[in-house]
């Protein structure tokens, strides 16, 4: 039945389909180019992120670097202030020190006191000790102590009875100084002209100086309490 | 018969081409099924054509059925988010292909 009305339909949805393929090929193609368009907005959208991303973190290394410096100079910070406390503990004699110094070894007078004669003039006194300490103190002391007991600021040096007290410890004769410091200098005060220790050698006490290039001194072993005191700058010096 | 068939897609292609009408995006898919759908009524129609079976109203109703069936099922399927439209490219193939082997066939007997 090859009519003439077949070739015309046959004509006719050919022109259809020819019409319906390049505009389906146009819409595809375009649909393509979109696509490609929108892979450029998505590479373009994507570098702005990246590179948004990579200033903020820019910034990160930078915040990062300040705290990094920061820290170091905390730790700088710390350091010094751990060197301070060692100082304040050394000064405070919280810590053993040992260094250059003398030893001065005092004893009573072995003279035999005559009737008549206070006999406290023989022996060795907390005065004498005092004003042997002050004259070491004068003379660029570092560390004292005296038959192992470390002289902090708070140390008292105390006649009581027939003893001395020294860090509520008693002690007695022979008297043992350590002294940390500039031996020559320490030595010089207290063998200077009209000086304590010659008055004490006047009256026959033992003395005996030496010089040591290494002197042990041992810490304050005793507690350290303020019961009444609080510090004034503290906060200052907190921060 | 060739030359018409030939000429007639020349013309649509061309006319397709000059006229500035693009199919919205979303409706590009449904496009492509009813245009599988178009091909495979044509074939359809060459070798009914050439077999001399061919009938005018099964042909016409043929192509504008299975056009609008085609793009409706694949608009079910984006519907019900199942891709059936999968199913009609099958279908639309394999008879696409039946009907170009036919067609060779005869081509083959004829010349």
């Amino acid at each position: 039945m090859r009519s003439k009305g077949a070739q015309i339909s046959i004509a006719l949805v050919c022109l259809i389909l020819g019409i319906m393929l390049a505009v389906q090929f146009r819409t595809t193609a375009s649909i393509q180019a979109s696509q490609s368009d929108g892979r450029v907005t998505e590479l373009t959208q994507q570098l702005q992120a990246v590179t948004s991303e990579r200033d903020a973190l820019a910034e990160e290394v930078i915040s990062l670097r300040s705290k990094l410096s920061n820290f170091r100079q905390t730790d700088q910070a710390l350091a010094d202030l751990q060197e301070e406390v060692v100082q304040a503990n050394m000064a405070a004699g919280l810590m053993a020190i040992e260094g250059p110094g003398i030893i001065l070894t005092l004893n009573d007078s072995p003279l035999y006191f005559q009737v008549g004669e206070n006999a406290n003039a023989y022996i060795i006194h907390d005065r004498d000790l005092i004003f042997i300490v002050n004259e070491l103190k004068a003379s660029g002391a570092e560390a004292i102590s005296i038959n192992g007991k470390r002289i902090t600021a708070m140390s008292e040096i105390r006649c009581a009875g027939t003893t001395i007290l020294v860090n509520r410890d008693r002690i007695a004769p022979p008297f043992e100084i350590k002294v940390v410091g500039n031996p020559d200098m320490l030595e010089s005060g207290l063998l200077m002209a009209g000086g304590y220790l010659e008055q004490l050698k006047v009256l026959g006490m033992q003395i005996q100086l030496q010089k040591s290039e290494k002197v042990e001194i041992p810490a304050y072993t005793g507690g350290i309490k303020f019961e009444y005191g609080a510090p004034v700058e503290f906060k200052e010096k907190a921060e | 018969m060739w030359l018409l068939v030939v000429f007639c897609l020349l013309v649509g292609l061309i006319i397709g081409f000059s006229v500035p009408v693009l199919l919205p995006v979303i409706y590009a898919k449904y496009m492509s099924i009813a245009v599988l759908a178009a091909l495979d009524s044509v074939f359809g129609g060459i070798r009914a054509y050439m077999e001399d079976g061919f009938d005018n109203t099964i042909f016409l109703s043929g192509f504008i059925v299975n056009m609008v069936l085609a793009a409706g099922l694949a608009y079910l399927g984006d519907q019900l988010g199942v891709e059936l439209y999968l199913a009609a490219v099958v279908v639309f193939g394999v008879r696409i292909f039946q009907n170009l082997g036919i067609i060779r066939r005869y081509l083959l007997k004829k010349y």
